[in-house]
């Protein structure tokens, strides 16, 4: 029967001499366990989407004619996860412009590759199948950590048929580092910014020059254009948020004022000691998007250098979210099976997981890989949760998403199923 | 930088309070044994050598278990702990583990060949990272040093807690590390093929060496006694059976070549990582080696095949035990390393015997841990849940029959 329909939809598809993805296509996923993440948990509910958008989630979803019905009984089905930080298909060489501390100008989306290490895989529509087998449908990439201000993150997703089809949002917010990381990398070289000083007064410099420069070219169009400031600009106007990676409490103090003083949307990055502050976080609203907790994320190093990083502690994301701080639980990761200081990308369930043995609620904690991620990216008109009209990225588990046993059994990116996995 | 950060907590802490004039005890006098019995009533118990016993007791005294079971009494005069509704497993080991000492002291790279080297010489006992292992429920560690060189030198099986690195030794032959594959492009040997032609280059002149002293022996030690070589020495103990060999390889080649190695050699050999372990199955089954594996927790994003390395050396009938290699991945995931193993197809019970038993056998020591059964060390790990789950906490260690970690005591 569902055979029959789907060769149906095939041949319409086939008929109409497109793409089958363009084409009315209609899925309903019934009788699973639906976490629908911005509501209460559905029993034996029915997701249904439509042309890649989500059409109705509740227990009675009026299936219409000729869609194709998967009954996923006895599994869960939730919004694809979204990690909030990662380095994911950017080579290690392309992750940092060392020789400039300051490169706000930087494209992150321009250095891109999720096709696969070279030679490797086949031709066809592109799948990061890595990803994909831990349920990850989107994912925040941006420039590394070595300098102090990297460039320009992107929001994308981890299947689609074409590049374009990957990019949710472009430019999403300016990375930028505080802390020994930065410092560490110039010391190295005995050339500034060598010390945490230094890499303060020459991120405020660059933020004064950038509202001198709004005041004059960019506020009367006629300047020259410059495209470093042009970014920076869209940050101090809120368009996009600053991200700034920080573990250490003075660094996140270093981030707040800056904040303060240059009226930006702030979101600290990786946060090992955010905890000590998780107050003051919360009184100002800033979200946190946390370093892995199923390995210390220590800014590129090794082995935690407690100038820079005093006090990381499982109980980071519970002690945060009981504060009322807005949590992300975040990779860190590098791609393609490289070795980086983060935990891999597939595995952020498992951090999610630890999270909840500390005490954070099972919604708290999906909440944290899904939509919360998605409201810090600005993207969660389209992303995070199972809601009518919102992107159809979801995916089904064969159990407790919590469960180190739990498997993505069947993964979906904009309606389009492009993950299976049988067990 | 661990011992940096040793010395910044004293710096700040200790030396702080000692300028104030508020002299703290530093040195605190810790029960050196165990007093009373203590008896563990009503949990679900894994002892990795049978079945799991359902609403069991374990009773240890002197640091030692003296009885197990489900019908068993606590004696007279016991401290009867209630844990029912929890698991109790024995300590786990990490046969792989670099835990102890500074990052910076693991490899002397100017010695290409350095078995002389000792992990045991470099051991802090304050290093932070020990109380993570506790906490994760792993006892005991064979930490030894790098693979940056061809022959890094002498690991050394260890608990995780106690009075002093001396006291805590639970055997000092944790095995001699060789690194396989290539090296550093600045000195020889650089390549796969010259790090193994300089092993058996090395193992012959530890054959040499021995026949000198043989002979030196043979003679009624007449004359001065040849040169000790520390070196060589260590070598020897490998061709003696004294000690063996732990060797870090990843690729399938050089697993063929260290097996081949170890068969010219005859000595006893486990392989380390042993990343493409399951393209040379067969090959390692029929060596009769052990296979210490994948996956490294979450940390490395691996092949389907890799992750399910410790199945396949199960159906093989290998020996096989997962690794940390702390700091790569911190000993206290080493249960989340079980977890993905029974993701990844193997039996819980296979799980449980690749942290607990397994790892004690490969270094010999399972006669006194990686159990829990009757005259074994007290090693007890008590958790809150299904104890492969990372979301289940580890809520009390036992070491030597002393609490080592009270999850109680350190909330929040």
């Amino acid at each position: 029967m569902i055979r029959a329909i789907g060769a149906a939809v095939l041949a319409m598809a086939t008929l109409a001499g497109g793409r089958a993805d363009v084409q009315a296509q209609a899925v309903a996923l019934t009788g699973g366990l639906v976490y629908p993440i911005s509501s209460e948990p559905v029993e034996g509910g029915t997701v249904l989407f439509v042309d890649g958008r989500i059409a109705a989630v509740g227990v009675d979803v009026d299936i219409p004619a000729g869609a194709e019905v998967v009954d996923v009984t006895g599994s869960v089905v939730m919004p694809g996860i979204i990690d909030a930080m990662s380095y994911y298909g950017i080579a290690g060489e392309d992750m940092n412009e060392v020789p400039n501390p300051l490169t706000p100008e930087l494209r992150i989306i321009e250095a891109f590759a999720p096709f696969g290490t070279f030679g490797s895989g086949e031709a066809g529509e592109i799948r990061v199948r890595e990803l994909l087998s831990g349920g990850v449908t989107a994912t925040y990439i941006g420039p590394g950590d070595a300098t102090v201000v990297g460039g320009q993150g992107a929001v994308v997703k981890t299947a689609g048929a074409r590049f374009d089809d990957l990019i949710v949002r472009e430019p999403a917010a300016i990375d930028i580092t505080l802390g020994g990381r930065p410092a560490s990398t110039y010391r190295e070289q005995s050339r500034s910014p060598s010390t945490r000083m230094a890499v303060v007064a020459q991120l405020r410099d660059l933020l004064v020059r950038t509202q001198e420069w709004m005041a004059t070219s960019d506020a009367a169009d006629a300047g020259p254009r410059n495209l470093g400031m042009e970014a920076l600009a869209r940050m101090l106007r809120g368009e996009i948020p600053a991200r700034v990676q920080a573990n250490a409490t003075r660094d996140i103090r270093v981030a707040i004022e800056l904040a303060e003083e240059f009226g930006f949307e702030l979101v600290i990055d990786a946060g090992a000691g955010a905890h000590q502050m998780r107050d003051e976080l919360a009184d100002r609203g800033i979200p946190v998007v946390l370093g892995p907790i199923s390995h210390p994320y220590i800014s590129g190093e090794e082995i935690p250098d407690p100038g820079d990083y005093g006090g990381v502690d499982e109980r980071n994301a519970v002690w945060l979210n009981e504060a009322g701080v807005h949590v992300s639980l975040a990779s860190f990761s590098r791609g393609f099976g490289r070795f980086g200081p983060g935990v891999a990308g597939q595995w952020l369930l498992i951090d999610a997981s630890i999270a909840r043995g500390h005490g954070m609620s099972e919604a708290d904690v999906l909440r944290a890989v899904t939509l919360n991620p998605a409201e810090v990216l600005g993207v969660a008109d389209r992303l995070g949760s199972l809601e009518a009209g919102k992107d159809a990225d979801l995916v089904v588990f064969d159990g407790d998403p919590l469960s180190i046993r739990t498997w993505a059994t069947r993964v979906y990116v904009g309606g389009q199923l492009v993950y299976e996995r049988e067990n | 930088m661990r011992f940096t950060l040793c010395k910044v907590e004293l710096t700040h802490g200790v030396l702080a309070a000692l300028v104030g004039g508020l002299a703290p005890a530093v040195v605190t006098t810790a029960a050196r044994a165990q007093e009373a019995p203590v008896a563990l009533v009503g949990a679900r118990i894994h002892t990795a050598a049978g079945p799991a016993i359902e609403n069991g007791t374990i009773v240890f005294a002197d640091g030692v278990i003296t009885a197990l079971g489900a019908g068993v009494a606590p004696p007279a005069g016991a401290e009867v702990v209630d844990v029912s509704g929890m698991v109790i497993m024995p300590g786990m080991l990490d046969n792989h583990s670099h835990i102890g000492a500074d990052s910076r002291d693991l490899n002397e790279f100017p010695v290409r060949f350095g078995p002389q080297h000792r992990i045991r010489d470099v051991l802090s006992p304050d290093d932070a990272f020990w109380k993570g292992a506790v906490k994760g429920g792993v006892t005991t560690v064979i930490t030894g040093p790098g693979s940056g060189e061809v022959s890094s030198g002498q690991a050394i099986v260890i608990k995780t807690w106690g009075e002093s690195i001396d006291e805590r030794v639970v055997k000092e032959r944790g095995g001699l590390k060789i690194a396989m594959g290539r090296k550093r492009p600045d000195q020889s040997p650089t390549t796969s093929m010259a790090v193994t032609a300089m092993l058996r280059a090395k193992f012959i002149e530890a054959q040499e060496y021995q026949a000198r002293w043989d002979a030196w022996e043979e003679g009624g030690q007449e004359g001065p006694a040849p040169p000790r070589d520390l070196a060589m020495e260590a070598v020897v103990r490998v061709l003696t059976g004294e000690d063996r060999i732990r060797a870090h390889v990843h690729q399938a080649h050089d697993i063929l070549a260290i097996i081949r190695l170890s068969q010219e050699f005859d000595f006893s050999l486990a392989i380390h990582h042993s990343t493409e372990a399951y393209k040379v199955a067969d090959d390692i089954a029929e060596a009769g080696i052990d296979v210490v594996g994948m996956p490294l927790f979450t940390r490395i994003a691996l092949a389907d095949e890799v992750m399910a390395t410790g199945t396949l050396m199960n159906e093989k009938g290998v020996r096989f035990t997962f690794h940390t290699d702390d700091p790569v991945v911190g000993s206290k995931w080493q249960r989340g390393n079980a977890g993905l193993g029974i993701r990844y197809g193997m039996t819980e019970q296979d799980a449980l015997e690749a942290v607990t038993i397994n790892p004690a056998a490969i270094a010999g020591v399972e006669d006194r841990v990686g159990s829990l059964e009757v005259g074994k060390d007290a090693d007890i790990v008590v958790l809150n849940g299904t104890w492969y789950e990372v979301s289940t906490l580890v809520t009390r260690v036992y070491v030597n029959g002393m609490v080592a970690y009270d999850r109680e005591g350190e909330v929040p």
